[in-house]
Formats: C-alpha cells, sequence, structure tokens
C-alpha cells in the first residue's frame, strides 16, 4: 500500500502496535495486536481503537476520521514488519462484522498486485477450506504468510 | 526510547514502548480468537512451499 501510515508505537516482542489517527474527530488511540493461536507460529491478528482507562480493545466502533485509508495502510505496514521479525508466522485475520470483514476483503483485493509480491495470502471459504485468495469471492478468515 | 525502522521495509516505523508490554498475552477477542482455533484445528494449515 502505497498510503501515507502513522508512526507506531510497538512492544519491545513486536506482538503489539499503536499508533494514534487524526482527524476531524479528534485524536483516537488505535491498537493491532498479534496473539497467539492454537498452532505454534500461527497469530490472529486483533485490531481496534484502544481505551487506556480500561486497556481494552473495541473493534466495532466506528471513528469516521476521514482517515481510514491511513489507518488501514498502517494496519498493512504492520504486518510487514511484524513478519520481518517473525519470517516464518502465519497470520489470520477477520473482521468483527460481516461488514468489516467484506472491507477487509476490498481492501485486500484493491491491493492484491502489491501484497502478493511478498505473500501468500488465502481465504476460508464457505465449503470449509483454505484457497488462495481470489477477488470476488467471499472469506470468512483470511490467511497469509511470507514467501 | 528506541526507534526500529527496517532497511528497505514497507513496514512502519515504530517506537519502541515498554509500557505496550504489558497488553501481552491477553485476549481482546476470545470469540474470534475461538473461531479461528476451531478452523485451524479442523482445517490445518495450507500446503506451502518455502
Amino acid at each position: 500500500m502505497k498510503h501515507n501510515k502513522y508512526l507506531s508505537e510497538a512492544d519491545d516482542t513486536f506482538l503489539i502496535y499503536q499508533f494514534i489517527s487524526e482527524g476531524p474527530k479528534g485524536l483516537v488511540r488505535k491498537s493491532v495486536i498479534f496473539s497467539d493461536t492454537n498452532v505454534e507460529n500461527v497469530y490472529n491478528l486483533a485490531f481496534g481503537d484502544y481505551d487506556p482507562m480500561t486497556d481494552t480493545l473495541d473493534d466495532l466502533s466506528n471513528t469516521n476520521n476521514g482517515d481510514s485509508k491511513k489507518v488501514l495502510a498502517t494496519v498493512a505496514a504492520t504486518i510487514y514488519t511484524f513478519t520481518e521479525k517473525y519470517p516464518e508466522a502465519w497470520i489470520t485475520a477477520t473482521g468483527s462484522t460481516k461488514a468489516r470483514t467484506r472491507l477487509y476483503q476490498m481492501g485486500i483485493a484493491n491491493n492484491l498486485a502489491e501484497i502478493v509480491k511478498d505473500f501468500v495470502i488465502f481465504g476460508y471459504n464457505c465449503k470449509g477450506y483454505w484457497e488462495q485468495f481470489i477477488v470476488g469471492e467471499q472469506y470468512e478468515v483470511y490467511l497469509l504468510t511470507r514467501k | 526510547m528506541k526507534t526500529s525502522e527496517f532497511k528497505n521495509s514497507k513496514g512502519v516505523t515504530v517506537v519502541v514502548n515498554k509500557e505496550l508490554n504489558k497488553l501481552r498475552g491477553r485476549e481482546f477477542f476470545p470469540e474470534k480468537l475461538k473461531k479461528v482455533n476451531e478452523i485451524l484445528a479442523k482445517s490445518g494449515l495450507p500446503k506451502l512451499d518455502r
């Protein structure tokens, strides 16, 4: 993705990232977290608005800060940074709602040529198996790893 | 604070902040993680020639 990106903070293992969205709605702290799954080397990407008062993430809110492309580019960039640190890792990702999952699908489809230079990307289809991402197909979960 | 930027990277420039370490090991969206784990248990990972 060639959009501008936000500068991020990260923990010292590069599993957790935070950046601040800036726009008409003010400053909103967002987090990207790569969480362990039950399978070694497979991490689930969690993304949402971070509440420093409660140390929780909200993946349902719509910030409407006018910077969705910059936010998505920043999230995508954390995947590059994370997999530079953990080159053998697999990453799963899914939206909090079907609409969000479709939004991610559009983001992937619109940037697929760039993504596949460095990653192999799969989708979990309605038939219950992984297939290499096909534009226009509906997927429940996305999975990617470095080539 | 330490700034890390990987050479020739498409990644994000990060500033390491150890205060974020407190968020490690937590499950923020347990239902989504549960779904992913169920899929992984059922279907595993696709075969990949590296």
